[in-house]
């Protein structure tokens, strides 16, 4: 079912109310430990949390360790990813994910039934993920730890790297992969999409400022996808077949550059041929 | 940039946080496809006139326009911001817009030169007030670059004006 905005956050909150009024104090802990099960979940602009929030009942009033509704639904949604092999991308993984931070099932109810907040979330995480990789990859070129890799080399390690994300969940990722494509889904997905693909060419160190930057992207978009297509179907051990894929079709996508030029160089001799003979027969 | 990572990168020293993205974003992409417009613009003109008494001066007010360019391309990757998709557009129709006003003789060249200038001194004015109204301190480097060419700009249209009276 579909709640408004409002009705969300109503919802929220009562269901809040409801559970840390049923049971507070072993909330306090048994929260404790989810936050300390889980410190690589959590986003990274989450502040540290202390006990669990508290409600006093008067007019609404919120203790200071208030964790906004957005931060509360990262956690719901982080702890869902649990059972996503086993429910899918459900309401059923969500409210699984729910009850193991002490909620009830209903918090559920906060999202779309089609899971595709669920997954989106997961994708989010997946690119910081990568993100921060790249970063620390650059780090350590940068004070001279490491060797800079060649573009094709990069690329492909950056794309292995984010596909490998998708590994503990790949039984159920066609069926993300179809949602992801439903309508109302497509400009948050579109725009996850480019802002990786953006990500890992300015880690790569492109510095293009004309057309290139649209063609880069554009070519690396297109590995990406058919990469990631290719291995939902890929039963080889340690999708080693995928891997092979992706060396060539980068592989491709560097020789491309390659031919573009020929093809131009080719095109001026052509030219040049010609007019000297509109010269000569001119004459 | 995913979430709230920043991105500090060394080499151009430019935080991206903090900053009014898509403000700045739109910004840099259209004063990049302005400067590269009137690169093409001049080049045009150069093309019919290069070689004629006006030809040196045209060339000067070129080699500044390359400069500007040089310059966006620059706060483009420290900025992380995408060119304009029309870029193959503006090529051809700068090229042509020049050309086709020199090709009216030195004063429709000096002409174009004049309002085309005109407009992007509006533009750069504009511009700075926005990035006043934002957070003068914040841009500072930004507000200064604009600045500079304004002037630029605007010498050229005074270039322009006293040429074409001529």
């Amino acid at each position: 079912c579909q709640l408004s905005p409002l009705q969300r956050t109503l919802q929220a909150s009562a269901v809040l109310r409801r559970v840390s009024d049923e049971q507070k104090e072993p909330l306090a802990s048994s929260s404790q430990q989810q936050f300390d099960s889980h410190p690589t979940d959590h986003q990274p602009e989450q502040e540290p949390q202390g006990p669990r929030p508290s409600y006093t009942g008067q007019g609404g009033q919120e203790s200071e360790d208030y964790e906004s509704e957005e931060q509360l639904q990262h956690r719901i949604l982080t702890a869902a990813l649990e059972f996503v092999p086993e429910h899918g991308w459900t309401a059923e993984a969500i409210a699984e994910g729910a009850k193991t931070l002490g909620l009830s099932v209903a918090a559920a109810g906060m999202f779309h039934s089609d899971g595709s907040e669920l997954i989106l979330h997961f994708v989010s995480q997946c690119n910081t993920k990568l993100s921060e990789l790249l970063e620390q990859e650059q780090k350590l070129v940068q004070l001279g730890k490491a060797e800079k890799k060649p573009t094709d080399q990069f690329l492909r390690d950056a794309v292995e790297a984010r596909l490998r994300m998708l590994i503990p969940y790949i039984e159920k990722w066609p069926q993300a992969l179809s949602i992801l494509l439903l309508p109302h889904n497509i400009p948050s997905s579109l725009s996850l999409l480019t802002s990786m693909i953006d990500d890992i060419w300015h880690y790569a160190g492109d510095q293009s400022t004309d057309f290139n930057w649209y063609t880069r992207r554009a070519v690396l978009t297109g590995v990406y996808n058919t990469t990631e297509l290719v291995m939902m179907q890929d039963s080889s051990p340690e999708f080693e077949d995928t891997w092979r894929f992706l060396e060539n079709r980068i592989a491709d996508a560097m020789n491309m550059g390659n031919t573009a030029h020929q093809v131009q160089s080719t095109g001026e001799a052509v030219l040049q041929g010609l007019m000297g003979a509109a010269v000569t027969v001119s004459n | 940039p995913a979430g709230g990572v920043s991105l500090r990168r060394c080499s151009t020293r430019v935080t991206l946080e903090g900053i009014n993205k898509p403000v700045i974003d739109r910004i840099i992409r259209v004063d990049h496809a302005g400067e590269y417009g009137a690169n093409r613009i001049y080049a045009g003109q150069m093309a019919v006139l290069g070689r004629s008494t006006v030809g040196p001066i045209i060339q000067q007010m070129w080699n500044q326009e390359k400069d500007h360019l040089k310059k966006f391309n620059e706060l483009m990757v420290a900025y992380r911001v995408r060119p304009t998709v029309l870029l193959p557009f503006w090529n051809v129709a700068g090229f042509v817009l020049g050309a086709g006003s020199a090709l009216l003789g030195k004063k429709g060249a000096m002409a174009c030169t004049v309002a085309v200038e005109e407009s992007i001194s509006d533009h750069y004015n504009s511009q700075i007030r926005t990035l006043m109204e934002q957070d003068p301190e914040k841009y500072k480097e930004l507000l200064q670059i604009i600045k500079q060419f304004r002037d630029d700009e605007r010498e050229h249209h005074d270039i322009g004006l006293e040429h074409d009276a001529e």
